[in-house]
């Protein structure tokens, strides 16, 4: 009796114990836990509105800290004789190090570049690996593929000017061996540069609906595509791209040239390509531009600016006396700007810069100053400026002229007495006066540095500051990164 | 989770049934104390023999227990020899029970299950909660700091934080390196939600063929918390309170205002080049004074209050123990303060001769005032120039002084104008049944849970404060974070002796899913509301931004088998064995893994040959084996995901400008990854001598963690920009090799005299045997260090996470030196000369050398207890020695940053000031570039804890009915001996990056009076 009953309970017990173990055993699917929310890579790039997202978020990159503040103005504006570091002069000394041409490769805007404009690389990249695949609208998966391509070749030559030889990645990367790439000389980058720019303009359309300003053109890929030609001295392509521009029949010098940078004529007649700013309510972290805040004037609250890469008095001499473009261009502090801001006279600085300041008005707290700025890549008066060099290099003083005859009469703003008509015709003498007229047309606009070290004046133009010829043409490469390449890249020489 | 509230409620309704009969019984009173020091031994079980009847000892050591005549008492007690006592009516009993005997009789607590000592071949730690509860500190982790052999608390002091624990070194890497926390079978990652009073014992398994038993998660071993549950007897209420203050303490002083006006003078004037105007400076230093001391201002004594009330009792068929507990602390920077509530539940109801079912629980309910995690850095760096309040009752605005930049902020208003507060809900716990089949055979089934709640308010007003401090729009953000966990467990137990030959096996199955998911909610121009959700804490009508990051999703599922057999011959020779099969979803589709350990011991002492001698009381040898794993990896590591967060991909197109969401990878494809396991060896010796007076423990340990999983940075044009910020993989071999020391003196030297001191020590050595990523060494450590600059180097045959830069040999003096050294193109007067290691002629970045190790070689403590008639005094030291700290804090500098007293007074501001120290301009990029001037020694030696305590004498106290009252002062990290010129050398920090100080949190002593009553 005692027995049976001893057999019932181990029955019972055991048999409820091994249910348990084959019942959760032997679900397999148990151990296959996804989390909800989480989108994995096989359930995207399937459809159009896949590969539209991508391309938002590619443009999305461009807005960031790394492509227009800090590290852009270390390496693309602060080594020239156009700018002074600004501020207090305790605030970010390392930015001094830019503009005297004595960096060593652990400051940190040199590692913020350069990761700034390979993850905007690989947003290309993902898109221009992946979309192929994808089904959707024929014509629209060319024009996204041409708009990757455009932003890939335009991120390269920002590299290739910063730093020479860089590492060209034109794949998403699959697999380790893929990591660690070494520099690619400068020649095959701007030939890749080339082909991107080529596909990109056979594809992009000149224009876009409203909805879809901001997106990048044929224009823009031309434009692009002529200065990637002047810096190369290729001098015929340089004219044939900027007149393909023109030819376009859409772009025309707007006639207000302070006006031109405000928040109120955003992606104007004379804008080719510009990276797209907006305050957007509610979503702070994504109105993230700082290309404003950082230049801003300092000292006058609420908008209080950071004051960082001021007009210098060098840029300010260049200016030729009534030179209206001068006062579009220099804020001048215990002054209004044009559009009425008093500039505190306590501000450390002379001087702020013009073309990256957005009325006081505007700033909202909780974001950052200036954030509805956006920032012009390219401009007409550029297309222009190139097509007049490159003529001009070519033996047609005629043409060059014309150019620069409409700058400059834009600048005249119906004045007679100002800015003369350039007549020259002797090739040395005009090549003068086209870089004159560059240096002031395009002043503040993060040109003056590359366009100098290009044309072979480094040593001559910025030696007083420091600039060292077979050194300074280039910055060092970014000392964490030739830690994490482990040997892989070798740095500049001279750092 | 709805049956579990159903079960507890029916357990609480049992509770309330009380049926006492003890009709024809004798009351028998008596006392228990330990029989060396004389010690009375609170919490002893004195059971009826023969029956399941019986109580434990209250705070005096003594017990009230109805009997029948001529019963025989059972008195067991964790750490003693049990004794048989027969029962007489002769008035009180005095028993003294002697730890001495045997030691290894004592009791364990392991993995699924309970050991004697004697049988245990491993290594393992307890520690009495009594012991933790005697700690004032709020999380029951940080009151383990010295208290165990090569365990290491670090306690970063930054509020509300939880101290890192590492167990024999740094072995694992990824992400949480703490080890598995099992609370009443259930597994958790942290237990800050345990009040210290309801903790019974916590023992640490160090070795892994203890922990390998928990497979998968054993990697940085586990640790066993038993909570207290009622023992059979009359209800005991208990209570205990105490009140106090926390005191900053080592502060580090900062420079005055005019010392500060002194320096960024001379900064402004090493900057100024080339000089493009006339820079602001400070025209006469001296006229600002001493200038605001902004800690002053800003930090205060807090005051402190910890109350605890438990009611503690059962019969014969049920017990049950209830507490609730209540913490009130201000935090050291004004406005802050935290409030929490506990209340933990065990019930135990037998059902029948064969069918126990139990429950226990522990509910927590936290809130706080936070404090803006910017102010410590704030009060570190605020401009001592600058005045709180100007006369006009306006805030100092940093602005006016021309300060930059750097510290454009008044701490006062930061402080004033944070509205943050943070509520915590959670509810643990666990329901068993267990059954026995056969007498020798049990089985056990527990179903366990944690359900949490975390929500985060933080509002901002429209205000305005100085230039850089001010909103001209308010408004609201929420988060929310949910846990649910649920882990369910199985075991068959078998437990048979026959002869001289003993045998415990094991058969277990346990499944587990954990998940947890958050969400934002944003919106501005709106009212504060104090309460609601993420969506009723806004009006109707309101735009509010929902973010569900897709990265901070969690789901994880496990399933896993495991079986061991202990086998023991004539108490003298011991075998352990285990193995767990764990399938683990991080892992999936490959999810499984085998965990096998093996151990065996030696008691030499109840050899034939070892009777005659009179040396050892006791002597046992001991060798384990075992392999343990890591599961602590991102959700599924190897899946490639896809980013959308809207605050980093929205485009903006067309005119007027629009949003536009999107989405893709930034991400490089993970490799394929596998099991990180650890394989450990352990040798150690334990007994005692001189009459058990002196027992000791000494432990050698091995423990090789293979196929480590963390991330390492990779190079920058992968584009890979992606949360973990590197790729993750098996990166590395690690070895932790050491040794670890305990001694534990007890003496009772007259009836009213007594003590014990237990040092304990443990040596460690790391080192890196392997580093899998084709031996490239890993560069890591740029978090809070100036220009991002790499700062640690993981290398082949180093420690992991070694610092590495530049050996600093002096300072430039004069521009003559300065034009004929290497340095010549970057430098100058004031600056770091860097030694040329390589001797090429040349300083560049091949001239790093390793500059110091991050992981501590030594951990110490020394525990003493005293007696003095009715007086106790506690005291724990504690220290780290050869350990290097890396102070970032210093070179990491923007601009017009205030310094250190320290920095102040030893700058170089001209020819012949300093060699040692560099100019002003430390903060440019070659002054802050990793190097030796940042790395010091971060050994320190601290008073853990002292404590004094008076038990009033039980005559009076029972006059009151009270059965015993005891007061008592703590202090609490009182005295801190370092040479370290930050604030602590106890720096936390992910593996790569620890030691690493970009802390400026100030340490603080807490000081208490306190009162234990009990009913």
């Amino acid at each position: 009796m005692k027995n049976r009953k001893y057999y019932i309970q181990n029955a019972i017990g055991l048999s409820m114990i091994a249910a348990l173990f084959v019942s959760q055993g032997c679900k397999k699917s148990f151990l296959d836990a996804t989390p909800g929310k989480t989108t994995t890579v096989t359930q995207f790039w399937k459809t159009s509105a896949d590969a539209t997202s991508a391309i938002n978020a590619m443009y999305a990159d461009m807005h960031g800290y790394n492509d227009t503040a800090f590290p852009s103005i270390a390496l693309e504006s602060m080594g020239s004789d156009d700018v002074t570091k600004g501020s207090v002069p305790t605030d970010a000394s390392y930015m001094n190090e830019y503009h005297t041409f004595s960096v060593t490769a652990g400051e940190g805007q040199l590692e913020g570049f350069w990761l700034g404009m390979y993850n905007n690389i690989n947003f290309a990249n993902q898109i221009l690996d992946n979309i192929p695949a994808i089904s959707m609208d024929a014509s629209l998966k060319a024009r996204y593929l041409a708009e990757a391509q455009f932003v890939r070749a335009y991120d390269y030559f920002r590299l290739v000017n910063a730093f020479g030889d860089v590492p060209l990645r034109i794949h998403v990367p699959k697999s380790a061996s893929d990591y660690n790439l070494a520099r690619t000389p400068k020649t095959q980058v701007y030939a890749q540069i080339e082909t991107d720019l080529t596909a990109a303009a056979s594809v992009l359309p000149a224009t876009y609906s409203s909805a879809d300003i901001g997106h990048v053109t044929k224009g823009a890929a031309l434009a692009l595509h002529a200065k990637v030609a002047l810096y190369q001295k290729k001098w015929s392509d340089a004219v044939t791209y900027t007149n393909a521009v023109t030819a376009l029949g859409i772009y025309s010098l707007f006639p207000d040239y302070e006006k031109m940078f405000r928040t109120t004529n955003k992606n104007n007649v004379e804008s080719i390509f510009e990276i797209q700013c907006m305050l957007i309510p509610n979503n702070p972290a994504a109105s993230n531009s700082q290309y404003s805040q950082v230049q801003m004037p300092r000292g006058t609250e609420p908008a209080t600016g950071w004051g960082f890469n001021d007009p210098s008095p060098s840029l300010i001499a260049e200016f030729e006396a009534g030179d209206p473009r001068l006062r579009g261009t220099v804020i001048y502090t215990g002054q209004a700007t044009p559009e009425g801001d008093v500039i505190d006279a306590s501000a450390p600085n002379p001087y702020y810069n013009l073309k990256s300041y957005v009325p006081f008005s505007l700033y909202v707290s909780g974001f950052n100053q200036g954030c509805q700025q956006d920032k012009i890549v390219i401009r007409y008066a550029e297309v222009l400026l190139i097509n007049a060099e490159a003529n001009n290099e070519s033996g047609n003083s005629a043409a060059a002229l014309a150019d620069i005859e409409l700058i400059r009469a834009r600048a005249r703003e119906g004045s007679t007495t100002i800015l003369p008509k350039v007549t020259t015709t002797d090739q040395a003498g005009l090549r003068t006066a086209i870089y004159h007229e560059r240096r002031v047309e395009l002043g503040m606009e993060f040109d003056r540095h590359a366009d100098v070290i290009r044309t072979g004046r480094g040593a001559s133009v910025f030696g007083s500051l420091g600039f060292v010829a077979g050194k300074s043409e280039v910055w060092p490469i970014p000392q964490t990164e030739i830690d994490l390449g482990a040997g892989t890249l070798v740095q500049n020489p001279g750092y | 989770m709805k049956r579990i509230f159903t079960i507890s409620g029916f357990i609480l309704l049992c509770f309330f049934f009380v049926n006492s009969a003890f009709a024809q019984n004798i009351t028998v009173k008596g006392k228990i104390t330990d029989a060396t020091t004389g010690e009375t031994l609170v919490g002893v079980t004195v059971a009826i023999q023969g029956t399941d009847n019986g109580t434990q000892t209250d705070a005096n050591g003594a017990f009230t227990l109805s009997v029948p005549p001529k019963a025989t008492l059972l008195i067991s007690y964790v750490g003693y020899t049990s004794q048989h006592v027969a029962v007489s009516n002769a008035g009180p009993i005095l028993i003294k029970l002697a730890a001495s005997a045997n030691e290894l009789q004592q009791v364990v607590v392991i993995g699924y299950g309970t050991q004697r000592k004697v049988d245990n071949t491993g290594s393992v730690a307890t520690v009495k909660g009594a012991d933790l509860a005697k700690q004032s500190s709020t999380d029951p982790l940080s009151a383990l700091e010295g208290k165990v052999a090569g365990v290491e608390i670090i306690n970063s002091g930054q509020p509300g934080a939880s101290p890192t624990i590492n167990i024999r070194g740094v072995g694992t890497i990824y992400g949480n390196v703490k080890p598995l926390f099992v609370v009443d079978g259930v597994w958790y990652d942290d237990i800050s939600f345990l009040n210290n009073n309801d903790i019974e014992s916590l023992t640490i398994l160090k070795d892994a063929s203890s922990t390998a038993i928990y497979g998968i998660r054993a990697a940085s071993g586990v640790v066993l918390i038993t909570t207290k549950r009622g023992k059979t007897g009359k209800p005991v209420i208990s209570l205990n309170s105490y009140f106090g203050w926390q005191s900053v303490t080592n502060q580090v002083k900062m420079a005055n205002a005019t010392e500060y006006a002194t320096a960024i003078n001379e900064l402004t004037a090493l900057s100024n080049t080339p000089a493009d105007y006339n820079p602001p400076v400070f025209a006469n230093p001296s006229s600002y004074g001493t200038g605001t001391n902004w800690y002053n201002q800003i930090l205060r004594n807090a005051p402190v209050t910890n109350n605890e009330i438990s009611l503690r009792g059962g019969t014969d068929k049920y017990t049950y123990d209830y507490s609730f507990g209540y913490i009130n602390q201000d935090g050291i920077v004004k406005t802050n303060d935290y409030e929490k509530y506990t209340f933990h539940l065990a019930n135990d109801f037998k059902v029948t001769k064969n069918l126990k079912l139990g429950i226990s629980a522990n509910i927590l309910s936290s809130n706080s005032r936070d404090v803006n995690g910017q102010i410590f850095h704030q009060l570190y760096t605020a401009a001592p120039v600058v005045p709180v309040y100007y006369a006009n009752g306006k805030y100092g605005d940093p602005a006016d002084y021309n300060v930059g930049s750097g510290a454009n902020y008044n701490p006062q208003a930061t402080i004033d104008f944070f509205n943050q507060h943070s509520k915590n809900k959670r509810f643990t716990g666990s329901v068993y049944g267990e059954y026995n089949i056969l007498p020798d055979l049990k089985f056990r089934t527990s179903f366990g849970g944690d359900l949490a709640q975390a929500e985060v308010r933080n509002y901002s007003p429209v205000y305005f404060a100085t230039g850089g401090q001010q909103s001209n729009i308010s408004s609201l953000s929420l988060n929310h974070t949910e846990t649910r966990n649920w882990i369910w467990e199985n075991t068959l137990t078998y437990d048979k002796t026959i002869g001289k030959h003993k045998i415990t096996g094991l058969l277990g199955y346990s499944s587990q899913r954990n998940e947890g998911s958050y969400g934002e909610a944003f919106a501005d121009s709106v009212a504060y509301a104090k309460s609601g959700n993420l969506r009723t804490s806004y009006p109707t009508g309101t735009n509010v931004t929902y973010t569900y990051p897709t990265a901070s999703q969690l789901l994880t599922t496990e399933v896993s088998q495991f079986a061991r057999v202990n086998y023991s011959y004539d108490d003298r020779y011991l075998l352990n064995a285990s193995i767990r099969h764990d399938g683990a979803s991080e892992f999936y589709p490959h999810p499984y893994g085998w965990f096998p350990s093996v151990g065996a011991g030696w008691v030499v002492t109840n050899e034939s040959f070892m009777k005659g001698q009179h040396i050892f009381d006791n002597l046992k040898l001991r060798a384990s084996y075992g392999i343990v794993g890591n599961a602590v990896v991102p959700i599924n590591p190897t899946t490639l995901t896809v980013t959308n967060d809207p605050s980093s991909y929205t485009a903006i197109f067309g005119n007027p400008q629009t949003t536009n969401a999107g989405a893709s990878i930034n991400t490089v494809v993970p490799p394929t990854i596998t099991w990180e396991k650890a394989e450990a060896t352990d040798f150690g010796i334990e007994g005692s001598i001189l009459n058990n007076k002196l027992s000791f423990e000494a432990d050698y340990y091995n423990r090789l963690t293979k196929n480590a999983i963390f991330n390492i940075p990779i190079p920058g044009s992968t584009g890979e920009n992606g949360p973990n910020g590197g790729i993750l993989g098996n990166q590395a071999d690690i070895r932790n090799r050491g040794f670890e020391f305990s001694l534990t003196w007890k003496q009772q030297v007259n009836s009213d005299v007594s003590y014990s001191i237990s040092p304990n020590l443990g040596i460690n050595n790391n080192e890196v045997t392997k580093v899998l990523s084709g031996n490239n060494p890993i560069y890591s450590g740029g978090a809070g260090i100036a220009n991002g600059a790499l700062a640690t180097r993981t290398v082949q045959g180093q420690p992991i996470g070694e610092f590495y830069g530049y050996k600093v040999i002096g300072i430039f003096q004069t521009a003559e030196q300065v034009a004929k050294s290497p340095q010549a193109a970057s430098a100058k007067p004031g600056d770091f000369i860097y030694q040329d290691t390589n001797g090429d002629g040349q300083i560049s970045t091949t001239d790093r050398v390793n500059l110091g190790n991050p992981n501590a070689k030594y951990g110490y403590g020394v525990n003493m207890f005293l007696k003095v008639k009715n007086f106790d005094f506690t005291v724990d030291l504690q220290g780290r020695a050869d350990v290097s700290v890396f102070n970032s804090n210093l070179g990491y500098r923007f601009g017009n940053e205030n310094i250190t007293q320290d920095f102040y007074d030893n700058r170089w501001h001209g020819a012949g000031t300093s060699n040692t120290y560099p100019s002003m301009n430390i903060g440019s990029t070659l002054n802050s570039a990793p190097n030796s001037f940042y790395v010091s020694s971060g050994a320190y030696f601290r008073v853990r804890n002292a404590q004094l305590g008076y038990t009033l004498p039980s005559a009076i106290t029972r006059r009151w009915n009270i059965q015993s009252i005891r007061f008592f002062a703590n202090a609490q990290n009182a005295i801190n001996v370092f040479g370290y010129k930050g604030f602590s050398p106890e720096i936390g920090g992910s593996v790569l990056n620890q030691g690493i100080d970009s802390n400026v949190y100030p340490l603080y002593a807490t000081y208490n009076f306190g009162v234990n009553v009990t009913f």
